[in-house]
């Protein structure tokens, strides 16, 4: 019987990238394609991959929120998260979300397979610094991965992380509504009790937390040279 | 129409999505990959693409300051277009000022890369943000 996988990423290129270097293995297929978190959840629940891979920077539902759910939905969620960083945080909350592999994306390429592999036979997949930081956990030395650490996002409900995102990708409190299927005042309750809780005070504070707390990713573009910078002989 | 083409991303996986998509057009190659900028202009010199398919975000040179250093080694037939997670007016005036022929959305690749590169390989501008197509001869 063949392996299912759920490819999750809002860039189709990847997707090809990913379903092109996954078929290539005898014995696996992509079962599922989704473009945002909330499709993944969806089609998981429909489709009951083996593995679900999941990136974390994508729109309408993060990566990690979308790991945390498919776990409360169905424990045997087996989920692999790819990220264009592993920093010290994004590692955290990848392993408190439940993710059982971590692959960084500019290594997909080289180690989407083994972390596949590794799950296939129920172990996990780390990069080489995910593992560093779990075994200082462990020895209890510097920067420990800690259960006794306060979660990053202690306060906001699952309801109010989704709502939050929305908030930050630039959406009104109309629009969270129609995606969430809420009506507008509901959503105007969770965004002044996450104000309320962060204690934050305007939409600019909102958009700083989700990116400081991985909710949203940005990517700065190189310098851009501007017209000042030109010299006119 | 046959057209040669070098794709140049610091991911392989990006590489191997682009690549999917161009080869399924026929007459059309995919001649080489580079990961950065350095590597795409050697590929450019040994290889004589007609195309450079070029990301923006690179480690060691970027795309612009790569399409630049294109410009003045390039042969006549050769044109760049940039495919780049960056949907904005000023990188899109940027990449054109750096020379590019044409200025593609990564997360819209799918939809706009074919047209774009049949585009460019005619030398004509391709432009296309999330919310804007623009092809000019």
């Amino acid at each position: 019987m063949k392996l299912r996988i759920l490819l999750a990423d809002d860039h189709e290129i990847v997707r090809r990238g990913l379903c092109a270097l996954l078929q290539k293995h005898e014995g696996w297929e992509v079962c599922g394609e989704a473009s945002d978190g909330r499709e993944a959840i969806e089609m998981a629940k429909q489709l009951k991959p083996d593995v679900v891979i999941v990136d974390i920077g994508m729109p309408h539902l993060n990566g990690l929120d979308t790991t945390r759910q498919l776990l409360q939905h169905d424990a045997n969620f087996k989920v692999i998260v790819l990220t264009i960083t592993d920093s010290d945080q994004v590692i955290r909350e990848a392993l408190d979300a439940g993710a059982r592999g971590f692959v960084l994306k500019s290594d997909a390429a080289r180690d989407l397979v083994s972390a596949v592999e590794a799950l296939q036979s129920k172990r996990m997949f780390f990069t080489p610094r995910v593992n560093d930081l779990v075994l200082a956990g462990f020895l209890d030395k510097g920067h420990a991965i800690s259960r006794d650490q306060p979660p990053i996002l202690p306060t906001l409900t699952v309801r109010e992380r989704e709502v939050t995102q929305l908030l930050a990708e630039g959406k009104s409190s109309k629009e969270v509504a129609s995606l969430l299927n809420l009506s507008t005042k509901t959503v105007e309750t969770h965004r002044s009790n996450i104000m309320r809780k962060l204690s934050l005070h305007s939409i600019r504070d909102l958009v700083v937390y989700a990116i400081k707390n991985n909710i949203i990713q940005i990517q700065m573009p190189p310098q851009i040279h501007t017209p000042t910078e030109t010299t006119v002989a | 129409m046959a057209v040669r083409i070098l794709l140049v991303d610091d991911h392989p996986i990006v590489r191997q999505g682009l690549r999917t998509l161009l080869e399924g057009r026929p007459g059309w190659e995919v001649v080489g990959e580079a990961s950065d900028g350095y590597e795409a202009l050697e590929k450019v010199t040994s290889l004589q693409p007609d195309v450079v398919v070029l990301d923006v975000t690179m480690p060691r040179m970027n795309g612009l300051e790569a399409c630049r250093s294109i410009q003045k080694r390039k042969n006549d037939g050769l044109e760049v277009l940039f495919v780049t997670q960056h949907d904005s007016p000023q990188m899109m005036r940027e990449a054109l000022d750096a020379g590019a022929r044409g200025y593609v959305v990564k997360s819209n690749a799918a939809r706009d890369l074919l047209e774009a590169v049949e585009a460019v390989s005619q030398h004509r501008v391709f432009t296309a943000l999330a919310k804007s197509i623009q092809v000019t001869s």
